[in-house]
């Protein structure tokens, strides 16, 4: 009651709207901004070279790890997930297997990571950040041993890297293939998390562990599946991503980690409880990708980038939480 | 429904029936891990001490305690965030930053003298740069109540960013008496690199463990809200861990450029290392808190598998995996033995 006196209303309502909604301000303002500085921003080509090369493969690790920081856990594994499965899926093709073997067992080796991590978390009660944190140094050493220190594998010609095109270079109605991979990746999802049981009994888990507990919601098992769920969508972006370069560069997919977690979060500053989205952290992906292109554009060298996104995401979260507290 | 409910009644109702001796068997249990985490611990470095060669030569093991300098000074950065933010990973006290942090501060001292400063004005500027980082932490953590993990994450790639404008991504090669003084100059055959370590231990020790602040510390990490209502300004307590993990980073810059006569890109790459070793260091306390006895200790037990694995002619990518398995092994048990005073 003491806070209305002090803060009326109106001022309220509109400080909660800028602190839901901040996220979408800043993007247009950066858009905007981009849009006068370079002409080149908003050209559709550009636009079209933006999400097919930074949005996709980000994207769809970023989808992963939504899920598992809506069940209230955190997995640092994801970069092993996608560095396994593009391992085993351009060893496999090395080897002569056919595509679609390779591409099963790429899957296969990342939902195993997930499936390690799920039993760890869960039988043996070793908390999220510590548990992945151990499978992240597992994996890197073990992709440093399978490749005798870290030795790429390149397959630019002959039968795999036809392969590679059918996956990555193809299109249909003159979209590439991994923008549909993505669009599939995120309404399924999207049904999973915001519009399914299994769903809603992964959000309580975050919100309300003990609670969701007592209500009988299986921990453990619900649990695994959030893992194996990561993981999977991690070995997806592994094998798009050795499609589209062609080859396997071992400790590649650590790229992602610290990315996917902070377009997640910053997606979680759209909806009011401070949850992650699947729409959030799309927009989360885009804004990330759209500053990379803005700054090459506008002529800003790599290290500029570098300082100009971490200055961008600072500035989201900190309008998003100051405004909050306004708004309270 | 109701099954599940019947079951927890039974099992309150065990509890509550036998009270003294499910009590006095979780405390051996946990005991028992205690004992069993600092015994494997125990086991590693006597097999070390047996089969490799050279492993207990008195140069060695200063070498050892040299090659830990660096991520030591960290680790103990990385403690006091956790014990002033409490050790809940996703909301409790963290700091990404410091790895980056400190590749920014060995980059602006390299950088001033490699411009021609003396020591006293670098190293001057590269502590503040330090605590500069820090306090931007403090503030985005304490002033606007962003979660740790994302506001020490987003500042992590400001100081990367920094870091290689600074740098260009290359080697800067420097020397200065001070640096000469740090790597060459021993005193009771202890070099002054593992001098420093050892210093910053008891005064780290001294600090956390028998000071009022460092139980004030705990207090605020523990329970802010029973630290605010006992008159502890818990806030400024917070904000002081994150300046001071910031003081930290810029310490061990020093040490490294030191050791490696140079300031050198990729020191991000540490930040996995000072979590593991702050996060498995808690292993050695009876509540399985962060300490700093138990930090020091994790972090040379880290490096004397990786000076053990040298010896023992083992290929380096190994190193990454065995850490990863200690720490599962370590945190598993004891997790087991924390389970049943949790569930309470």
């Amino acid at each position: 009651m003491s806070t209305l006196s002090q803060n009326p209303r109106g001022i309220r309502q509109i400080s909660t709207f800028f602190a839901n909604y901040s996220l979408l301000i800043v993007f247009a303002l950066m858009c905007a901004t981009f849009a006068i500085a370079t002409p080149t921003f908003l050209s559709p080509s550009n636009l079209f070279n933006v999400l097919v090369n930074n949005v996709v493969l980000l994207a769809i690790v970023a989808l992963g790890l939504t899920i598992v920081i809506s069940s209230g856990g955190i997995d640092l594994s994801v970069g092993v997930s996608v560095d396994l499965a593009s391992m085993v899926f351009v060893m496999l093709l090395a080897a002569g297997h056919s595509g679609l073997v390779a591409v099963g067992a790429g899957l296969g080796a990342a939902i195993l990571v997930g499936l390690l991590n799920a039993v760890l978390i869960t039988r043996l009660k070793i908390s999220p950040f510590l548990a992945t944190l151990g499978v992240l140094f597992i994996g890197q050493s073990t992709q440093q041993l399978a490749t005798n220190g870290g030795q790429p594998i390149y397959l630019i010609t002959g039968t795999p890297a036809h392969q590679f095109d059918l996956i990555a270079r193809s299109s249909f109605l003159s979209v590439p293939t991994p923008v549909y991979v993505l669009a599939a990746c995120a309404v399924v999802v999207y049904l999973l998390l915001h519009r399914s049981v299994f769903g809603r009994q992964v959000v309580a888990l975050g919100v309300q562990p003990g609670v969701a507990r007592y209500s009988g919601i299986r921990v453990g098992r619900q649990l695994s599946w959030v893992y194996v769920a990561g993981a999977l969508l991690a070995g997806v972006t592994g094998i798009l991503l050795s499609s589209t370069v062609k080859s396997y560069v071992p400790l590649s997919g650590n790229a992602f980690l610290l990315d996917a977690i902070g377009a997640t979060f910053i997606g979680t500053t759209l909806s009011s409880e401070r949850r992650p989205t699947v729409l959030g952290t799309l927009l989360g992906v885009l804004m990330l990708a759209a500053m990379k292109n803005g700054l090459l554009l506008v002529g800003w060298n790599f290290y500029w980038q570098q300082v100009g996104i971490g200055v961008l995401v600072f500035v989201v979260l900190a309008a998003s939480f100051a405004l909050r507290r306004g708004a309270h | 429904m109701t099954t599940v409910h019947s079951t927890y009644s039974q099992d309150e109702a065990a509890l509550e029936a036998a009270p003294p001796r499910v009590t006095r068997r979780k405390a051996i249990g946990a005991l028992a891990i205690r004992l069993g985490a600092v015994a494997a611990f125990a086991a590693i470095l006597i097999y070390l001490a047996i089969a490799a060669p050279g492993f207990t030569l008195p140069g060695n093991l200063i070498n050892i305690v040299e090659q830990s300098a660096i991520l030591g000074v960290m680790a103990f950065g990385m403690s006091m965030v956790i014990i002033g933010g409490g050790s809940n990973v996703t909301e409790g006290g963290i700091d990404l930053s410091i790895a980056a942090n400190m590749g920014v501060c060995a980059a602006v001292y390299a950088k001033l003298l490699m411009l021609g400063y003396s020591d006293a004005p670098a190293l001057g500027a590269t502590l503040m740069v330090g605590i500069a980082i820090g306090a931007l932490n403090a503030y985005a953590v304490v002033g606007l109540g962003i979660l740790p993990l994302l506001a020490t994450l987003a500042v992590m790639n400001i100081a990367a960013g920094i870091e290689l404008t600074v740098t260009q991504n290359t080697v800067l090669s420097v020397s200065s008496r001070f640096l000469d003084f740090l790597s060459t100059s021993s005193a009771f055959g202890i070099s002054a690199l593992a001098g420093s370590l050892i210093l910053a231990s008891i005064i780290m020790i001294a600090l956390v463990h028998f000071t009022s602040f460092g139980l004030r510390l705990y207090a605020v990490g523990g329970h802010p809200e029973a630290a605010r209502a006992a008159g502890i300004s818990a806030s400024r307590y917070v904000m002081f861990t994150y300046m001071f993990s910031g003081l930290c980073a810029a310490i061990s810059s020093v040490l490294m450029v030191s050791r490696l006569s140079s300031s050198t890109p990729g020191s991000g790459e540490m930040l996995l290392s000072v979590l593991a070793a702050a996060l498995l260091g808690t292993v050695f306390s009876r509540r399985f808190v962060p300490t700093i006895g138990g930090t020091l200790l994790s972090v040379l037990f880290i490096g004397c598998l990786a000076n053990g694995f040298q010896l023992l002619n083992v290929s380096s990518y190994w190193v990454n995996g065995v850490q990863g398995a200690l720490i599962l092994l370590v945190v598993a048990t004891t997790s087991f033995a924390r389970k049943p005073e949790s569930g309470q």
